[in-house]
């Protein structure tokens, strides 16, 4: 195992548009740049991404027939600077999190990404009398086909 | 990550990762026939993605958790797509 070392994964990508836009985009305007999965069943492209902003908000797609899938829970929100959340999708499942941090930089804005908690997978994983409650979030699925992409 | 650059494989992937299975249960649950799932169990295997262990006359298969560190990895490579895609929204939207 490597819970010794530091696994979180972090980004930095620079945006021509200024940290107001930069984070409207992120939180609100989700369906526009998320690479859905399109072949999982809980893959579907929703109708709109709703992070509720404050708190202890929740952040959930909303699909077009109504039906919502929680992503996870705000830990922090603070526009247009940094939004922090919990990404859990299957209950039961173990959480990471995810910190976005914007930054004014030049004509733009400097978009700082931290997704951590990827130890807490490996210690589950570890523990096979857990069986089919353990393993590793779907949420993978949502993720998947962008790489490639 | 090439294991998971096919979405068949992808789809075995994200099965696992509810829990353990044996071949048979991943072949009925997609459209693929069992020797192909075998086969890409075997590159996801090879990948350090999945383990196996024998239940009597069954292999059952499930995630490897030494595989945590490549699932980071994999995410790694997962932001950077999505960023590419945020910023080319975020930059539409300045006009």
């Amino acid at each position: 195992m490597t819970t010794q070392t530091d696994l979180t994964v972090r980004k930095s990508v620079l945006v021509n548009c200024s940290p107001e836009v930069a984070f409207h985009v992120f939180t609100e305007r989700k369906t526009d740049w998320w690479p859905y999965e399109t072949h999982a069943a809980s893959g579907e492209k929703p109708a709109e991404v709703i992070y509720e902003p404050q708190v202890g908000g929740r952040v959930f797609d909303r699909l077009e027939d109504g039906r919502e899938n929680q992503w996870g829970t705000v830990l922090a929100w603070e526009p247009p600077h940094r939004v922090r959340i919990t990404w859990n999708v299957n209950p039961g499942n173990p959480t990471t999190e995810l910190e976005v941090r914007f930054t004014p930089e030049g004509d733009g804005t400097r978009v700082d990404l931290e997704h951590s908690g990827w130890e807490a997978y490996g210690e589950r994983a570890q523990d096979s009398a857990s069986s089919y409650n353990s393993g590793w979030d779907l949420v993978l699925g949502r993720y998947v086909d962008s790489v490639n992409a | 990550m090439d294991a998971l650059g096919d979405p068949t494989r992808r789809a075995i992937f994200e099965l696992l990762s509810a829990g353990p299975h044996a071949v048979g249960e991943i072949a009925e649950q997609l459209p693929v026939s069992r020797p192909a799932v075998s086969q890409h169990l075997r590159v996801l295997k090879d990948a350090g993605l999945v383990a196996e262990r024998r239940n009597g006359t069954r292999r059952i298969y499930r995630l490897d958790p030494d595989g945590v560190a490549r699932v980071r990895d994999y995410f790694d490579r997962f932001w950077d797509a999505a960023l590419a895609e945020f910023k080319a929204a975020a930059e539409r939207s300045q006009g």
